[in-house]
């Protein structure tokens, strides 16, 4: 691992770092609540509680998860380019939303983002499947990829017999956004995410085992293949709830627990985890700032910004990888 | 003898791409059903053959040059780098929307920018590596084009053919934009193919023959870009045609240069006529629903699949694919 070797040379971060990031954390909180707000109490209570309130958890909580997911699924690859779009989940739940939309499907709306959900289970069920147990981590991740394309090609078939007003609903499966929001959304979510937490806290020491490669982990007594889909499925759950409502937002298991990596180099997954946690809830709120403010009045889509940020923080981390 | 088997192939599925599809009652053609024939399912068989044969024969000479059997023009940055030339180049008009010779203008600089981002990127890593560094770099244009897209959504249609591949709606005009100029480079890429394969066998073995290891790969991979430009340019990224197309040419007729490149040409020119015939199968069978009418299945969506299962079952099937 020359990232590793790169990385403990650093010198030791300095300890303010938690608290900078909590304090990053309240700040944005702080400003998504509280930016322009009507002057009348009575509007501001609504749009505080009925519109901004349930955005706001949805984007931290959601924002967590991915994090959370994407270093679940570095760990278990032993590959810092794992990201979890290559699960099939994402995919799997803009195509479920595109077939509901495209042909008008007679599904309450109250249901649409519970069948997105099943959609990006059952699109990372597939992907698992066909890579099956007991492969490699590079075959997993091949496998993976190339299950993901067929879905994104599948999904843009549907979508090519889509019209106008069609595309305008499907875009936000596309690219991934917060708008519109409700305690509804919220509701679906927060029990997943919740029951899944102490999943995740369990499936660490498996990670720190399997962090010692197949084989050495084996001989500690860890069925790999196994343990491997394990903890690619909790990624997939956990990555799914988030696209039900919001859609596939890209890049944030990517930055996130690479964020988490860069501030604590010799961390092992347990200690890593609530560093990602953060970075990820961070991350998105941060974005959803800006995707409601930068361009005000017009909303610009939340997967538009992480896609930015994210890109060019994968640019930068390849070129020092390939320069050490 | 497999040659004869190959060129049987290739005319079965151009007949089979010829003779299905809308609008034509065999075998008693009254003048329009002719105009049809000719003026809209000749270019369009033209077309598929021609973006096959390029990117066939693009991906080969990836593979052999870069002597990596999983460099294909999806997985090196070429083929994302040109559809997001020219999305970028029609959304911010630089090129009008209907030119044929501005759109491989626009996927020439942008297939070369790709390519070459991801080789200075990744260029000194193992096999997979490269590949797992290619995904990552295709995610990221694939964010870009996204970011495109969501700059303005109202042309989100039109994007749809260069994002998964088809060739519907091409006509002579755009035939003859593109054939000289892969037939030009299909030309030179197969008076190259001695040297090529000398360059396949090793940087050492081509030098003491007398070959100059690196300007002959430079020549090589400008081949490679100018072949798999023009196939995107004329028809869109068509998903796994170039990755999987080489491996069937080489398994064929060896991996003698000389003549896997024709082999290769021929294969993908199958390959892509015989998807294209399947998915106007596809588009009658499921002309029942109300949305289907407005537009066919993409050729693109059809190879993908075919093209991610083969690729699943291979990758299943080996023991080595190993990412470090």
């Amino acid at each position: 691992m020359t990232s590793l070797e790169a990385a403990t040379a650093r010198p030791a971060p300095r300890w303010p770092a938690s608290l900078t990031l909590v304090a990053a954390l309240a700040g944005a909180v702080g400003l998504t609540l509280a930016l322009g707000l009507p002057a009348e109490a009575e509007v501001a209570r609504v749009v505080l509680w009925e519109l901004r309130l349930p955005r706001l958890l949805l984007a931290l909580s959601g924002g967590a998860a991915v994090g959370a997911a994407g270093l679940l699924m570095q760990a278990a690859l032993r590959n810092p380019l794992a990201v979890p779009e290559l699960l099939g989940v994402s995919t799997g739940g803009a195509l479920a939303a595109a077939v509901m939309v495209v042909w008008a499907l007679p599904v309450p709306a109250a249901l649409q983002p519970l069948v997105a959900l099943v959609g990006a289970v059952c699109g990372g069920a597939v992907c698992l499947a066909a890579a099956g147990a007991g492969r490699g981590p590079g075959a997993v991740l091949l496998i993976g990829a190339a299950v993901s394309t067929a879905l994104q090609a599948v999904l843009l078939a549907v979508m090519a017999a889509a019209d106008r007003l069609q595309y305008d609903t499907l875009f936000r499966y596309l690219v991934g956004s917060l708008t519109g929001i409700t305690w509804d959304h919220v509701g679906l979510s927060l029990p997943w995410l919740l029951g899944c937490a102490p999943l995740t806290v369990l499936a660490l020491p498996a990670l720190g085992v399997l962090r010692l490669g197949d084989e050495a982990a084996a001989a500690v007594g860890l069925h790999v293949g196994r343990a491997r889909v394990a903890v690619l499925g909790l990624a997939a759950v956990l990555v799914a709830v988030v696209v039900g409502p919001c859609g596939p937002i890209a890049w944030i298991g990517f930055v996130a627990p690479h964020a988490a990596r860069w501030l604590r180099p010799a961390a092992d997954a347990r200690l890593l985890l609530p560093w990602a946690v953060v970075f990820g809830a961070l991350f998105t709120t941060v974005a959803d700032l800006a995707a409601r403010h930068v361009f005000a009045p017009a909303e610009t889509p939340l997967g538009a910004w992480t896609a930015a940020v994210g890109i060019v923080a994968g640019l930068v981390m390849l070129a020092r990888r390939s320069t050490s | 003898m497999r040659w004869r088997w190959a060129v049987v192939a290739l005319l079965v599925a151009a007949a089979a791409e010829l003779a299905v599809g809308r609008g034509v009652d065999w075998p008693h053609l009254d003048p329009l059903e002719q105009r049809i024939l000719i003026e809209l399912r000749l270019p369009r068989l033209t077309t598929a053959l021609l973006a096959g044969a390029g990117l066939g024969a693009a991906g080969l000479l990836l593979q052999a040059v870069l002597r990596n059997p999983l460099a294909a023009p999806e997985l090196t940055g070429v083929n994302p780098g040109a559809v997001l030339g020219v999305l970028a180049g029609m959304q911010l008009g630089l090129v009008p929307a209907d030119s044929a010779a501005g759109a491989l203008l626009a996927a020439l600089t942008g297939g070369a920018c790709g390519g070459a981002l991801m080789w200075l990127l990744a260029r000194h890593g193992s096999p997979v590596e490269v590949a797992a560094y290619g995904l990552l770099g295709s995610a990221a244009l694939a964010g870009v084009t996204t970011l495109l897209l969501a700059y303005q959504p109202s042309r989100f249609g039109n994007a749809l053919r260069w994002l998964v591949g088809s060739v519907d709606g091409r006509v002579w005009a755009h035939v003859q934009t593109a054939w000289p100029w892969l037939a030009t480079a299909l030309v030179l890429a197969w008076l190259c193919s001695a040297a090529l394969g000398v360059l396949a066998a090793g940087d050492g073995h081509a030098a003491a023959l007398g070959v100059p290891p690196r300007p002959t790969r430079a020549v090589a991979l400008a081949l490679a870009v100018a072949l798999a430009a023009g196939a995107v340019a004329l028809a869109g990224t068509l998903a796994f045609v170039g990755l999987v197309v080489p491996h069937v040419a080489r398994a064929m007729c060896g991996s003698d240069l000389r003549r896997a490149l024709p082999a290769a040409a021929l294969v993908g020119a199958t390959a892509v006529a015989g998807a294209d015939a399947l998915a106007q199968v596809l588009t009658v069978l499921v002309q029942s629903g109300p949305a289907a009418q407005r537009l066919g299945v993409p050729a693109g969506a059809v190879t993908a699949l075919v093209g991610a299962v083969a690729l699943v079952v291979v990758a299943r099937r080996s023991s080595h694919v190993e990412v470090s």
